[in-house]
């Protein structure tokens, strides 16, 4: 199965439409990846789906980096029992 | 006599949603003021004590001076508690004689009049009980007085009522300021403009079919047509409008472009040109440029709404605008199809296309999908600003209550972003 980041990546590849070879985990989603903010929610809302958790608007907005991102849905996975292994 | 305004019940209150949802149902207007001040004028007391839904009685109470959900009020004094839905104008019942209960076919009480000698049998912890109680133990009487049933009925009403407020308050002229040229139209008796309202030049005041009532502060800028029967708010301002009959705007209002038969509560902005008609708009509501509205279908047939994410409810009008709740705003170009619910705090984004006829309170529609959008802490947020500009304050009761709407409204927004969610993953 694909790890939280590779599903990270696809899924901000998607939404951003890049390659995913052309997303790094230190780059901003805004400053780098040229994400506006009705992408913003669109992304939010497309990691909800991909990884069946809620989040926290304003938390999941605050996060920056792709690399920020997967910690976070890691963290709200494990929170939420979702299983990231099987 | 001390007049009592209870709310109605929960599912009687869905029926004027979204306006409902952040205020009692007294509270909605109809004319030149709300149903309250209809009722109270009607029973004829100054002593008036309200009890309404527990999650908004800590918001309700910063915004009246009677007091709210205190059932010490129910002691002592001769009673006459009211279902708010009851129209102040049919409502016939003396205010104060005999106890008795006044029943609907349904069996629902609509009025109680308790004599004070009375008050002492029913229990007094709790408002519905004692209602209950009272029915149980004074004399019951079959009534059916004229009742609003939904929140459209207080559109379809209101050029009638404009003019039977015109006629009660019974003034008439010119207090204020005019400045020519200006033209009046139809009889100058059906044309009252208050002390420190503002005619600019260049605005004609047609009360040829309807009286013109312009309140106190309100400035009607250049350019603007208002055609009776028209209620403009204190403070208010219209931008060049063209206000067609039958508006009532409520206090400190920006409105331009064309109106229609529309209620708009206070310190609501329609500063744009757009077409709104046949709608009803909560307060702290900004419709960005070019918001228009249907109001009524290609086909000529009655309009339905949709009141709770369900099925369309049939209005049996063929003349049915937009349904807006508190705080919403609309980007510019927004098109809101016949018989629209936007709810309470939401934030839509056009796409060109008309919107779907439904859109939960606190929706974030971003790219034609419900969205959960920036959340509710934004709202808040920009709610706060809105008001601070106006000098007002956005309290923590306040917020408090909006709380609970978020939590009473989940349902059917968690049911509109899951289908958003399906269109964005196709």
């Amino acid at each position: 199965m694909a790890t939280v980041e590779e599903r990270v990546k696809a899924v901000t590849a998607q939404v951003l439409k890049l390659s995913e070879e052309e997303i790094n985990n230190e780059d901003n989603f805004t400053a780098d990846l040229g994400a506006e903010s009705v992408q913003s929610i669109e992304l939010v809302a497309m990691f909800e789906e991909e990884f069946g958790i809620e989040m926290d608007e304003d938390a999941a907005l605050a996060v920056e980096t792709v690399g920020t991102a997967i910690e976070f849905i890691t963290n709200v996975c494990k929170e939420q029992g979702v299983d990231l292994e099987g | 006599m001390r007049l009592i305004l209870v709310d109605s019940p929960e599912q009687a209150r869905g029926n004027f949603y979204p306006l409902a949802l952040s205020r009692p149902l007294w509270e909605l207007r109809c004319g030149f003021g709300s149903l309250a001040e209809k009722l109270i004028a009607r029973v004829g007391t100054e002593d008036v004590a309200y009890f309404v839904p527990d999650y908004m009685a800590g918001a309700y109470r910063e915004k009246v001076s009677g007091p709210v959900n205190d059932t010490s009020v129910l002691d002592g004094n001769d009673l006459l508690i009211l279902d708010p839905r009851v129209k102040a104008d049919g409502f016939d019942v003396a205010s104060t004689g005999p106890s008795e209960v006044g029943v609907d076919e349904q069996g629902e009480v609509l009025y109680a009049r308790i004599a004070g000698d009375d008050t002492g049998k029913p229990a007094k912890d709790d408002i519905e009980k004692f209602i209950a109680a009272a029915r149980a133990a004074l004399p019951n009487v079959k009534c059916s007085p004229a009742r609003w049933q939904y929140i459209w009925d207080l559109i379809l009403a209101n050029p009638e009522q404009i003019t039977a407020d015109f006629a009660a308050a019974g003034r008439s002229g010119i207090e204020g300021t005019v400045e020519q040229p200006c033209t009046i139209r139809g009889s100058k008796a059906d044309v009252y403009i208050a002390p420190g309202a503002q005619v600019h030049p260049m605005v004609v005041i047609d009360a040829e079919h309807g009286p013109v009532y312009i309140d106190e502060g309100a400035r009607i800028q250049p350019f603007s047509r208002i055609e009776g029967p028209c209620y403009i708010g204190k403070e208010s301002i219209l931008v060049g409008a063209n206000c067609r009959e039958g508006n009532s705007i409520g206090h400190a209002c920006r409105v331009g472009g064309e109106v229609e038969e529309s209620i708009i509560h206070g310190y609501s902005n329609k500063y744009h040109d757009g077409f709104l008609g046949h709608a009803y708009v909560g307060e702290w509501v900004n419709l960005g440029a070019l918001t228009t509205n249907s109001d009524l279908k290609n086909d000529y047939s009655t309009v339905s709404v949709i009141l709770d994410g369900g099925g369309g409810i049939d209005t049996g009008s063929t003349k049915v605008g937009s349904l807006i709740g508190d705080h919403t705003k609309t980007s510019i170009g927004t098109l809101l199809n016949t018989g629209s619910y936007i709810g309470a705090m939401a934030i839509i984004m056009a796409t060109g296309k008309p919107l779907p006829k439904y859109i939960p309170s606190f929706s974030w529609f971003v790219e034609g999908i419900v969205t959960k959008g920036f959340g509710k802490g934004k709202l808040y947020e920009t709610a706060k600003t809105a008001m601070s500009r106006r000098k007002c304050e956005w309290t923590a009761a306040e917020q408090a209550m909006w709380e609970a709407v978020f939590e009473m409204t989940s349902p059917e927004r968690k049911k509109a972003i899951k289908k958003g969610r399906r269109t964005l993953m196709k």
